[in-house]
């Protein structure tokens, strides 16, 4: 058997994903969410784990220094890496949506300001609807950018909608439904075929358990 | 004292030289004759070709007069211009060359490609010996863990002929099945309004991927009209020759397979090396692109991209460096001056590296000229000699000794 190694998102996504592992069977030593150690392996050295920031996952998945990534549709979607997506872990579901103030308007014709922590994902939602925008990247506080009329609107992800709430904004238009996903590298694919095909059997019964 | 033989710019170089050296040598074992295209190449050549190198990623450069050039952005498009206007159609090319990329980042990237192109044949027979020969390439490499992936740039157009979708729709699914995305898959086709057929054979195409017996016999089950039908039966060709080549553990079957380069037109393939993760060859059959400059040619070719051999190489500790030292150092004084730099002279004519009065640098053996005494090989005892074929002898017998 040839060891595989897994790349998981650092953070609050972590926890459910430890657990869903810990179903699997596989035991890692020491692994816990509040951890810091970065690396982890499993008893019998076929698994190697390791934490990296949510949106370098898929860039770990996409260059081949992980051969499997657990981590958020959002980060997959504005990392645009050239992965395989196999599984829905069915957790950390959320929605990606465009926000502002309830009454906000623009003058047709004139570009968007949006402000978001995902500039590939806004541009390519407001490219395919034809609209022109310019993106202020920002990496937090989103929700203040309409306020204070930095930007129109914001694109970002939505759970409850409270902090929106919270903050008089309004969402104006749904878009992508995230969760947690599976992604593998397209030489893992190939190469250790049997070894990622055997992972995922695993998750997939564990999430059915 | 510093080595300058260990300078890690020459290592990498001669280690970059030898993997090509391998190359080249079992690109022409396939009859293939090496070619080079020039570093600037005419804009609109790439521009006006569809399914090619994008606009964006191109490098542009602006010639006195005022046209625009780009820097060599790939090869296999001004190897086909050439071909189709030539008398010669038939012709077997390969190439090492660098070609130029930018990325989204607006960063330029230089990397070397070694690439074969077969011109003037479509056959199962011409197919099959292509990719043999990045498969060949690869052993000789001394490469393990492996694995051609081959598909078909037809199977999904043949699909999509029967459809009715917009561009971005297109789009769309290309992007699903590039990533396997089946779970996204569903809800999608369920929003589009194309036969359950075609549905189904779109849902299927990610799966379809593995040993190429079973593949063939899903896809079977999934034809839509009789291009499928062929294209199954020519894959099932290249197959049955790829068995006879006894090479079928590296080969796998992947119908999911869509290249971004849109001037294939058959059998495409991409080759992965365990632990790197790009594709370190990628190709296919290209019979159409011939047609956008003068004449169609039947063709099909394959490039590696060298920098990640390398690094497939190095991952599996096969990057041994070469010994760098001199065979030689000859030391002397100023009155043998003449005499040793005759002799330097000759021995480099029978091929041994030689250096003369240096002790920086290291050699194997060395050769003293001093005073008015008979010049003699250094070593655990001074061995004179008197003439260059005693001294031949000499570093025949100790080279015998040390191995």
């Amino acid at each position: 058997m040839e060891r595989i190694t897994i790349a998981l998102a650092k953070g609050r996504p972590a926890k459910s994903t430890i657990e869903l592992l810990k179903k699997t069977g596989s035991r890692f030593q020491d692994l816990h969410e509040d951890s810091r150690k970065l690396l982890f392996y499993n008893e019998d050295n076929t698994m190697k784990l390791i934490f990296v920031k949510a949106l370098d996952v898929p860039t770990y998945v996409e260059k081949g220094a992980a051969d499997i990534g657990i981590v958020g549709k959002d980060n997959i979607m504005e990392s645009e890496a050239d992965v395989y997506e196999l599984l829905d872990l069915q957790i950390g579901k959320c929605m990606f949506a465009v926000a502002g103030k309830p009454n906000h308007t623009v003058p047709s014709g004139k570009p968007l300001t949006i402000a978001t922590k995902y500039p590939n994902v806004a541009r390519r939602h407001f490219q395919k609807k034809g609209q022109e925008i310019e993106v202020v990247k920002l990496n937090g506080s989103v929700e203040l950018a309409p306020i204070i009329g930095l930007a129109d609107y914001i694109v970002d992800i939505v759970e409850t909608g409270n902090t929106l709430r919270e903050n008089g904004l309004v969402v104006h238009e749904e878009m992508d439904a995230i969760s947690t996903r599976l992604i593998v590298n397209k030489a893992s694919f190939a190469t250790k075929s049997k070894e990622v095909q055997q992972f995922i059997q695993q998750l997939r019964t564990a999430m059915e358990g | 004292m510093l080595n300058p033989y260990n300078n890690p710019n020459i290592e990498e170089f001669e280690i970059k030289e030898n993997l090509m050296s391998v190359i080249k040598k079992r690109f022409s074992t396939y009859g293939y004759q090496q070619i080079r295209t020039p570093a600037f190449e005419s804009y609109d050549m790439y521009s006006n070709i569809t399914g090619t190198v994008s606009k964006g990623e191109m490098i542009k450069v602006i010639d006195p007069s005022g046209d625009v050039l780009v820097l060599r952005p790939d090869v296999t498009i001004p190897l086909t211009k050439m071909i189709s206007k030539s008398l010669l159609r038939e012709q077997r090319l390969f190439y090492i060359q660098d070609v130029y990329r930018q990325n989204s980042q607006r960063e330029i990237t230089e990397s070397t490609q070694a690439g074969v192109e077969c011109f003037g044949e479509n056959s199962p027979f011409i197919d099959a010996e292509v990719i043999i020969l990045a498969i060949h390439t690869l052993r000789d490499l001394g490469l393990k863990n492996f694995k051609i992936e081959v598909g078909h740039a037809g199977f999904f157009k043949e699909i999509i002929e029967q459809i009715q979708v917009t561009g971005q729709q297109l789009e769309q699914i290309k992007a699903l099945i590039q990533s396997k995305n089946v779970i996204e898959m569903e809800p999608y086709l369920s929003s589009l309004t194309i036969s359950t057929e075609a549905k189904e054979a779109i849902r299927q195409i990610p799966v379809m991927y593995g040993d190429p017996e079973t593949v063939i016999q899903q896809a079977k089950e999934l034809t839509l009209n009789e291009n499928m039908e062929n294209i199954l039966q020519r894959l099932m060709e290249i197959n049955e020759l790829i068995k006879d080549y006894n090479a079928s553990d590296y080969i796998l079957f992947n119908l999911g397979l869509i290249n971004h380069m849109n001037y294939y037109s058959g059998v495409i393939f991409q080759g992965f090396v365990g632990n790197v993760g790009m594709p370190v060859l990628m190709g296919g059959r290209y019979d159409h692109l011939g047609e956008q400059f003068s004449n169609s040619v039947p063709a099909i070719g394959f490039a590696f991209d060298v920098d990640l051999l390398l690094q497939a190489r190095k991952q599996q500790g096969l990057n041994i460096s070469v010994d760098s030292a001199a065979d030689i150092c000859i030391f002397y004084d100023q009155n043998r001056q003449k005499e040793a730099l005759s002799m330097s002279y000759e021995l480099r004519n029978y091929g041994y590296k030689v250096i003369t009065n240096i002790t920086g640098l290291p050699a194997k053996k060395h050769v003293y000229f001093s005073g008015d005494r008979s010049p003699y090989l250094g070593g655990n005892e001074k061995q004179p000699f008197t003439t260059m074929e005693e001294l031949l002898q000499l570093l025949k017998q100790n080279e015998g000794e040390q191995n």
